[in-house]
């Protein structure tokens, strides 16, 4: 990164939470604070949820995931549409009506005090360490590739996100995301069109695909019903229709973000958008992480992507196995070339042959970069994130011009700083509203619970930072932030979807059943493996299905004494 | 706002709904196209 590049990361980070802090001065009421103003339209709203949701893990690991596995993984996003359509109809309405600033506010109004206790409760534990999750990922790869030390990067960062949230409220996130992902979507468009035209002038774009789809890298749908295949048609379908019920129905982060504004039909329009552009922006994403594997077909990769942790293992002593590894690295990628260029070439009877010879000089490249990184495993230095993490950040590091480079680590953190804002937007808010307001404080001023709401929302930044600074003692941390959402998901949206579609079943009954559904969740996360997706549906399943039983053995006094 | 105008707005939004359906088809489809074209 030169000189131009930090001007143009420094100026986009910092432009837009300052603009952001002139549209929000002034001081807000809780109202406006918590849920924004009329001015809120939809595709602001929209932005907003995309942004949300999005977070720095998408444009950094998702090229890396194409890269190494293909483009199948956005079928997990075939199940959003449908979800979202739900959220529309059933959801959005409800929460409008009853005017509540947090989801869980319309669990007490349907049930009673502690169920809407729990259901927060869940969030908050989840979130919370999400929030620490959500800033540290970013911050391991950027510090270790840019030499930023990494608790000044986090605590950078993270201080920006905290000081403009806990001023501007939902307003000034709503306002904040919508610049930020027109700068994340105009530098991933950047990116695209340079990564194309960087891609080998031997071949033409469409031979370049075809090559790419033969490696297995274009395989975008798969209607197979075999549970064993990662992603497929059915799995994306099934599988994230509940998460996505859960996330966009009964999460905060992402309830605040549609209530913004106030309106029905600006809230619904928003969600739509998202419905509409979420599996064309995860495709290119995508197809972007294909192009930058075809680019490495022509331009000699490392042998291992994460260079620092090569380095150190280098340093440790182990120069010799690395350096023999790399040589052999070398000559399988130079007949690998040869071979993709003489496919190029082949006639159609001899292109079957051709590309088997591809396939098999691939996986030989894979082999060893198996290798390498079983010698780094040795060394001491395996790293906390995954290796694919780091191919894109390096071909922009290493491939893209200046200015650009600095716009795209600007991507990154404007992901980052957007994911986080909602975050902790939402963990303020309903700490200060589900605990604070009943349980502390009943009967204080509006303007009480905006302080209220401004300092807890700075300790739930604080608390992330904190989480941040002490997440690499944690092995492998993103995934098992990902298993964490899973695990609490699906008893939170279970007491949702008792609450809008069972209606004789009361609080207690509800409420035995989510912590039963919870307890079932983690006994089987500590005992079985089953893939963490399904965690939505059992938790969701069980709450459904022990509320009417329990409502009808143990609680029926409870429903009499309620007038159900 | 009458029964009439609830109606009226219900309709709308079934059709919005559909509308946005009708277009992850399309999305699928073409998502499919694409496949069957470079796999």
């Amino acid at each position: 990164m030169n000189r131009l590049d930090y001007l143009v990361l420094i100026a986009t980070i910092l432009a837009i939470p300052l603009y952001g802090l002139w549209r929000t001065r002034g001081s807000a009421s809780l109202g406006q604070y918590l849920k924004g103003d009329a001015s809120i339209r939809w595709a602001t709203i929209g932005l907003s949820v995309l942004a949300t949701q999005a977070g720095p893990i998408t444009f950094l690991s998702m090229p890396g995931q194409a890269y190494e596995s293909g483009i199948g993984f956005i079928q997990n996003y075939f199940g959003q549409p449908l979800a979202l359509i739900v959220v529309c109809a059933v959801f959005v309405p409800i929460y409008q009506r009853l005017k509540v600033y947090t989801a869980y506010q319309y669990l007490g109004q349907r049930f009673d005090r502690k169920t809407q206790l729990l259901g927060a409760f869940l969030f908050l534990i989840q979130r919370g360490i999400a929030a620490g999750i959500t800033i540290y990922a970013p911050a391991i790869i950027l510090s270790a590739l840019l030499g930023w030390r990494l608790n000044l990067t986090i605590w950078l960062a993270g201080g920006l996100v905290i000081i403009y949230t806990v001023i501007g409220g939902t307003k000034i996130v709503s306002i904040t995301q919508r610049y930020q992902m027109i700068v994340i979507l105009v530098g991933m468009a950047i990116a695209f069109a340079v990564a194309v035209y960087r891609l080998s002038p031997d071949l033409s774009f469409e031979n370049t695909l075809s090559i790419a789809g033969s490696m297995g890298k274009l395989e975008a749908v798969n209607f197979s019903v075999d549970p064993h295949k990662r992603y497929t048609f059915w799995s994306g379908l099934i599988g994230g229709f509940f998460l996505a019920l859960s996330y966009f129905g009964a999460d905060q982060s992402q309830v605040q973000r549609y209530l913004a504004g106030g309106s029905l039909k600006e809230s619904r329009l928003g969600l739509l958008f998202n419905a509409v552009v979420k599996v064309p922006m995860q495709f290119f994403i995508l197809l972007l992480g294909a192009i930058v594997f075809m680019f490495y077909q022509f331009e000699k990769p490392p042998a291992y992507f994460n260079q620092p942790a090569y380095e150190r293992a280098m340093e440790n002593g182990y120069a010799p196995q690395l350096t023999e590894l790399q040589t052999q690295f070398d000559e399988v990628f130079a007949q690998k070339r040869a071979a993709i260029r003489a496919v190029s070439t082949a006639s159609s009877s001899e292109r079957d042959a051709a590309m088997n010879n591809v396939r098999k000089l691939d996986a030989e490249a894979h082999a060893l970069r198996d290798q390498t990184k079983a010698v780094l495993v040795q060394a001491g230095v395996d790293p906390k994130s995954k290796e694919s993490d780091y191919v894109f950040i390096t071909f922009i590091l290493q491939q893209m011009p200046h200015g650009v480079v600095g716009l795209l680590i600007a991507v990154i953190l404007c992901a980052t700083m957007s994911a986080m804002a909602a975050t902790l937007n939402a963990l303020g808010s309903t700490t200060a509203i589900d605990f604070y307001r009943p349980l502390i404080r009943p009967n204080a001023s509006d303007h009480h619970y905006v302080i209220a709401a401004q300092a807890l929302t700075a300790v739930w930044g604080l608390i992330a930072i904190g989480v941040a600074s002490f997440a690499s003692l944690v092995e492998n941390l993103i995934e098992a932030g990902n298993i964490l959402g899973s695990v609490f998901y699906g008893s939170i949206l279970g007491l949702f979807l008792t609450a809008f579609f069972i209606r004789r079943v009361t609080g207690t009954a509800v409420f035995f059943a989510a912590l039963i559904a919870q307890t079932l969740v983690f006994v089987l996360f500590a005992t079985t493996n089953i893939g963490y997706l399904w965690y939505n549906f059992i938790g969701c399943a069980a709450v459904l299905i022990l509320a009417p039983i329990l409502q009808q053995t143990l609680f029926r006094s409870a429903e009499a004494s309620a007038g159900v | 706002m009458s029964a009439r105008d609830d109606n009226a707005d219900a309709r709308s939004w079934r059709k919005a709904y559909g509308l946005t359906l009708s277009l992850f088809a399309v999305e699928v489809v073409l998502l499919y196209l694409f496949t069957l074209r470079f796999s």
